[in-house]
């Protein structure tokens, strides 16, 4: 069970790998990943800037899955969210869970995604070729 | 009691945090309040940033809710990690 936020880039290939080996007796591993999108309302993206609040997303993410797991018994998960600068096609977010069926990974997976666009405390600038943009819900 | 700022509104007052001293506890509403009249950077941040979250010791909280020397108060625009 694992929360990281990083600068550094990860391997997804490596992360899924590692994942599955250590939950060999699960049914299921399901992932999903959040990568940095080259166009936005037809505008061209340079790079974008993560900022996050370290201490509240720790916080707050591991609020919202002890909540989570009342609801959805899942054996592991792990959660890895950048912050920095980053390019278009890089990775932001990865997000790994394991269970003994499909329906509790699916559960987990979606509502994870979902606060984290609500309450877990990162924002993001999209840096265009002459000017930025913090980016608003 | 410390102050967070993040995002936009960090940008436009031009620094990410404050330490005030509290004699009482202040609703956070009236601390911003006394932020906005420190210059018109503070003024004009609270201003153009939308929809604007408080958080106070990392739980979210409303404008309302009071707050005491000893805390660390977040403020920010809505997230959108993922």
């Amino acid at each position: 069970m694992n929360i990281i936020f990083q600068k550094e880039n990860f391997s997804v290939k490596k992360e899924i790998d590692s994942f599955s080996n250590s939950n060999r007796n699960s049914g299921s591993i399901m992932s999903f990943l959040g990568k940095v999108r080259p166009l936005n309302e037809n505008r061209e993206i340079k790079s974008i800037d993560i900022e996050f609040y370290e201490k509240m997303a720790f916080y707050q993410t591991k609020k919202i899955v002890f909540n989570l797991l009342k609801e959805c018994s899942i054996n592991d998960y792990t959660i890895i969210h950048r912050y920095g600068n980053l390019v278009p096609g890089e990775n932001i977010v990865l997000v790994l869970v394991a269970s003994k069926h499909r329906r509790e990974s699916f559960i987990f997976l979606e509502s994870i995604i979902d606060w984290l666009k609500k309450k877990i405390t990162f924002w993001k600038k999209e840096n265009y070729l002459t000017s930025s943009k913090w980016i608003e819900q | 009691m410390k102050i967070l700022y993040f995002a936009k509104l960090k940008q436009l007052i031009g620094k990410s945090e404050d330490h005030i001293k509290l004699n009482k506890s202040l609703k956070i509403s009236e601390i911003i309040h006394e932020l906005t009249k420190k210059n018109k950077k503070y003024a004009t941040a609270f201003n153009q940033t939308n929809n604007l979250q408080y958080a106070v010791n990392c739980e979210y909280v409303n404008k309302n809710s009071l707050v005491k020397n000893e805390d660390e108060l977040a403020i920010f625009p809505p997230v959108n990690g993922g």
